[in-house]
């Protein structure tokens, strides 16, 4: 052997030494290892993430039982840690967790200054307004002239006035200390409207003697763009969240769904096959098995399943789809294709 | 009479399903349950609460005002209101085998509409009348609003409880109060879009 060759030999055992230690601290080698996602969720919100009979369940858990499953084969290979709104951005950057997800607001400041990065937009809420039924009042422009209860200190007090005043309308807001001051207002019939994210209006109003009583304008005045969130450090662990996301959209997309993917396993449609596995070879592209797709939708249904069962027409909450339908179906809900 | 406990039983579990909670698993497919002729349903039985109960949701939509979108698989009827929003209602759409899409239009509304189930249906269902005239306890229910020169129509029910699944033999049904408040919104010659989710 030449010293020529010998030292390139060298330098491709350095080669695979170096990234075989970046390989070994790699989240998805972390995760492999440890045979369990390590998933951050709240402390409990219904339809999103909450404890029923002992077991964590909702929208968010949900999710990170799709990333477990296309990734470690199981959707039950998870471990929710709960954590309060002001811990749950530092339990991701500490390492305690792998996945935040945990009706968190893409923003810009909590990618660039906490060195976090959104994995895409799962939920989009934003502010919207709670009425009577009775007032017959359709939309937010209807309000003109009308009392609004908003709860003090809350984004939604400006957006609000934000809003009437874009829009030249007298409104006025009647603040209350809290969400419960705030729905006992509304109840006792101190204003016309009540005011939050769309998502806590549909929680409130169950809270009413008769929440057939109160609708939900179809307005929506912000942008609350809720997702998962994973360390900015390690963009290949982030893009398999990503991808686990995109996946159950296109899924939706292509019909495939819990009740359809034996079907779909004998599809002759490129899109649904490269999705189940079946061909393309894109599972391998993000260092997962091939069937990491199908494993997801297998744990936990498409996206409409995902959504129906955990805030839409399976839950008490009943959210319409509104913005969170796909984009060929009236929402703004969009995934780049699987290829 | 039997006949009548046993469906205040039924209909009290049925109630209680929304009333249940979180539900992991989601309703039947397929509802088994048949037509039930000469059972009563009021005007003004509507669609009180729940998400199937008619109300306003954002629809991002090119299609007219007025024009309707039907989505079988979501169990819903949109009437496109334009300004981005729709009014959305609870349906009961055809069990698996009779839901079908398409482009069509209301040719006609009726009240009350007689009933005169098709041959296809009387021969799946022996026990049908041949004719039924129209009233509350016909299961046309209310109003009915033909499409095309089909045999569908999307008319009212005389079992509400059967709103948000899949029973029918094709046609969409409405609890009877939503049907009438839908039959005075939308006029004959209303485009109708009819959806299902794509197949694999």
């Amino acid at each position: 052997m030449s010293w020529r060759k010998s030292l390139a030999a060298a330098s491709l055992v350095l080669l695979g030494l170096a990234s075989g230690a970046s390989a070994q601290t790699g989240t998805l080698e972390q995760v492999r290892q440890r045979g369990t996602l390590q998933c951050g969720v709240s402390m409990g919100l219904y339809g999103f993430s909450f404890q029923q009979n002992g077991k964590w369940a909702g929208f968010d858990v949900d999710f990170c039982r799709a990333v477990a499953a296309a990734v470690l084969g199981n959707a039950d290979r998870v471990s929710f840690l709960p954590l309060s709104a002001s811990e749950r951005f530092e339990a991701l950057k500490s390492g305690r967790i792998d996945i935040l997800s945990r009706n968190s607001t893409w923003t810009l400041q909590r990618e660039a200054e906490l060195g976090l990065i959104f994995a895409g937009v799962l939920f989009h809420d934003g502010q919207g307004f709670m009425v009577r039924k009775n007032a017959n009042i359709t939309s937010a422009l209807e309000l003109g002239g009308k009392k609004v209860c908003v709860q003090a200190g809350t984004t939604s007090q400006n957006v609000a006035r934000d809003y009437f005043a874009a829009n030249a309308m007298t409104v006025e807001l009647k603040v209350f200390p809290d969400a419960a001051a705030t729905l006992a207002g509304f109840t006792k019939g101190e204003c016309e409207a009540m005011t939050t994210d769309n998502s806590g209006l549909f929680a409130e109003r169950l809270k009413l003697e008769k929440p057939g009583d109160a609708v939900i304008l179809p307005d929506i005045i912000s942008k609350e763009p809720l997702g998962p969130v994973t360390r900015a450090d390690d963009m290949r662990w982030h893009m398999i969240v990503k991808w686990v996301a995109f996946a159950l959209i296109n899924a939706e997309e292509l019909g495939v769904s819990t009740k359809t993917l034996t079907a779909a396993a004998q599809s002759n449609k490129p899109d649904v096959r490269r999705l189940i596995g079946a061909e393309g070879g894109l599972g391998k592209m993000l260092g997962l098995s091939d069937d990491w797709a199908r494993r997801a939708i297998e744990g936990v249904g498409n996206y409409a399943e995902l959504y129906e069962r955990n805030v839409g027409t399976g839950s008490r909450l009943g959210i319409p789809r509104g913005l969170n339908q796909l984009w060929s179906e009236g929402g703004i809900l969009f995934a780049p294709p699987l290829r | 009479m039997i006949r009548f406990p046993l469906l205040l039983a039924f209909l009290a579990s049925v109630a209680a399903i929304p009333a249940s909670g979180q539900g992991r698993t989601p309703p039947p497919e397929t509802m088994d349950i048949g037509d039930e002729p000469g059972r009563v349903s009021t005007a003004e039985t509507v669609i009180e609460d729940g998400p199937y109960a008619r109300q306003m949701v954002f629809f991002r939509t090119n299609e007219p005002p007025n024009t309707l979108v039907i989505h079988t698989s979501e169990r819903f009827l949109y009437v496109v209101m334009g300004n981005n929003r729709a009014l959305r209602y609870g349906i009961g759409v055809g069990r698996e085998g009779f839901q079908w899409t398409g482009l069509q239009k209301v040719m006609r509304k009726a009240e009350w509409p007689d009933w005169t189930p098709p041959p296809e249906m009387i021969q799946r269902q022996p026990y049908l009348p041949r004719f039924m005239a129209g009233g509350p306890g016909n299961p046309m229910g209310a109003r009915a609003l033909y499409l095309g020169s089909t045999v569908y129509r999307i008319h009212g029910t005389n079992q509400p409880e059967t709103i948000g699944q899949a029973i029918s033999s094709g046609c969409f049904r409405l609890a009877n109060g939503d049907v009438i408040d839908l039959f005075e919104r939308v006029p004959v010659g209303a485009k109708v879009i009819i959806r299902h989710g794509p197949q694999v």
